[in-house]
């Protein structure tokens, strides 16, 4: 199956390891990636400055998708996803916005029909995938690990716009995880935002978000956190020694993400799945499975 | 309204109240009861001088200038859970959000980053440029050494039409 991606700007610009993975993994499980071409932000960034802008900037995207002709669109980051996903609810509810947004689409030759389904790598997996053809392409099972895993608040809030599981209590990714073997615990702080986007506006805040949950996961005792989200993987994972001095705690807690975590299970080279990037020490994690 | 705050003496604002409103289609903040069930899953609270359901309390008397002079509406970290839980559908991140879109109208203490980061769009088509990465083992790479491809750049036209739509609202 061929599928158009949409990368976004965090993934592409500095989770180098997160798209290196999703580039490695998929068409293992016969999913060919589509690149587009003169795609720009999602607007999620604008929204906070002007929302008419960030609809327009996440409509040009989702124009841009559709003139692949194909009706499905892989974006791999939450932020993005949320972005899509709430232009697309006030494309459909406001006719007004829609004769607007069109003209502005109108003048680069573009146009919106609303036939893309967007999708995130998590429920594509989980959804979109044969549960078989995961299993098929597993070579090592990650049998004895112990697992917490962090799904990014943009895909599961808010409810309303339809997101990729429940909003309380999500199980994909957790399914996912158990798939290749490994446990899947549940864990009081399992909710908890990374606090990425205070980066911009209370820097020492967003480092307290991180710092906490990742002390709280490293003190039950998991061998590792499991993310999906580019925002939330920078926090935990790049960004951890700065959360450990924030919050003053010691953190030694192997981060990575579910695509470089199902290339482990499926026998990828380490390299490819951008395993050396991560700053976190996931050397300890590898050490266990190898 | 009759209502005073008695540390600034100053009286609601009607008018700025009505464009709130306007920002925010469908969730009223009118319909809050004040449950506090925003504030409690709120994981800025302990940062935040006014409380989610505060700032949705100040917004319905119409002290619209007051909350966005207090920068407090940028210490919010878009968690989505207030908007989640809220069982009045008043989703106060959205009320957030668009008080934020006032206070760049009104050139209010907004944080300079985000107005940077506006430039980097309209320079850039995106909000990030390309940054150099390093291994554990310290050696430093980019796309093009771990065999990326080039990011995609829109069209000429992008810069023009989001300064046409930023100036049309």
């Amino acid at each position: 199956m061929r599928i158009p991606v949409y990368w976004g700007c965090v993934i592409p610009n500095s989770q180098y390891a997160y798209e290196m993975s999703v580039r490695e993994v998929l068409p293992k499980l016969e999913v060919d990636l589509v690149e587009l071409e003169n795609v720009s932000c999602c607007g999620l960034p604008m929204r906070s400055v002007n929302a008419y802008v960030s609809v327009y900037m996440a409509m040009r995207n989702l124009a841009i998708a559709e003139e692949t002709g194909l009706k499905d669109l892989l974006v791999p980051c939450t932020g993005c996803h949320l972005s899509f996903s709430e232009a697309l609810h006030f494309w459909k509810q406001d006719e007004g916005l829609r004769k607007k947004i069109g003209l502005l689409l109108a003048e680069e030759g573009l146009k919106y029909d609303g036939i893309i389904r967007i999708w995130h790598l998590i429920d594509l997996l989980h959804d979109m995938v044969e549960k078989e053809t995961v299993l098929k392409s597993v070579k090592k099972k990650l049998d004895g690990l112990k697992l917490a895993s962090h799904y990014g608040c943009h895909i599961i809030r808010p409810s309303t716009l339809g997101r990729i599981d429940d909003s309380e209590n999500p199980r994909k990714l957790d399914e996912l995880i158990e798939l290749l073997g490994a446990e899947s615990l549940h864990y009081p702080e399992k909710l908890d935002c990374c606090g990425a986007l205070l980066l911009w506006s209370r820097r020492d805040g967003a480092f307290t978000f991180s710092g906490l949950k990742l002390k709280a996961v490293q003190d039950r005792g998991f061998d590792g956190l499991v993310v999906s989200c580019p925002a939330c993987g920078m926090m935990f994972d790049a960004r951890q020694k700065v959360s450990a001095a924030t919050v003053g705690a010691k953190l030694n807690l192997p981060v990575l993400y579910y695509s470089q975590l199902l290339g482990i299970a499926m026998g990828i080279d380490e390299e490819k799945l951008g395993l050396h990037l991560n700053r976190s020490p996931v050397d300890e994690l590898l050490e266990k499975i190898r | 309204m009759s209502i005073t705050d008695l540390t600034t003496t100053k009286k609601p604002d009607a008018e700025l109240r009505l464009r709130v409103l306007e920002k925010i289609g469908e969730h009223r903040p009118n319909d809050c009861f004040q449950c506090i069930r925003c504030t409690s899953g709120c994981p800025s609270m302990k940062m935040m001088e006014l409380k989610p359901h505060e700032v949705v309390s100040l917004a319905r008397l119409g002290f619209i200038d007051e909350v966005i002079e207090s920068g407090i509406i940028w210490t919010c970290a878009q968690c989505l859970k207030c908007k989640e839980r809220c069982p009045q559908d008043v989703a106060p991140v959205d009320l957030i959000l668009a008080l934020r879109n006032l206070a760049v109208e009104k050139e209010a203490n907004v944080p300079e980053i985000v107005l940077r980061n506006i430039s980097t769009i309209l320079e850039t088509g995106f909000i990030l440029k390309p940054q150099e990465t390093i291994t554990r083992k310290l050696e430093k790479l980019d796309r093009e050494k771990l065999g990326l491809p080039k990011i995609p750049q829109p069209s000429e036209k992008f810069q023009a039409i989001i300064l046409k739509a930023l100036e049309a609202t």
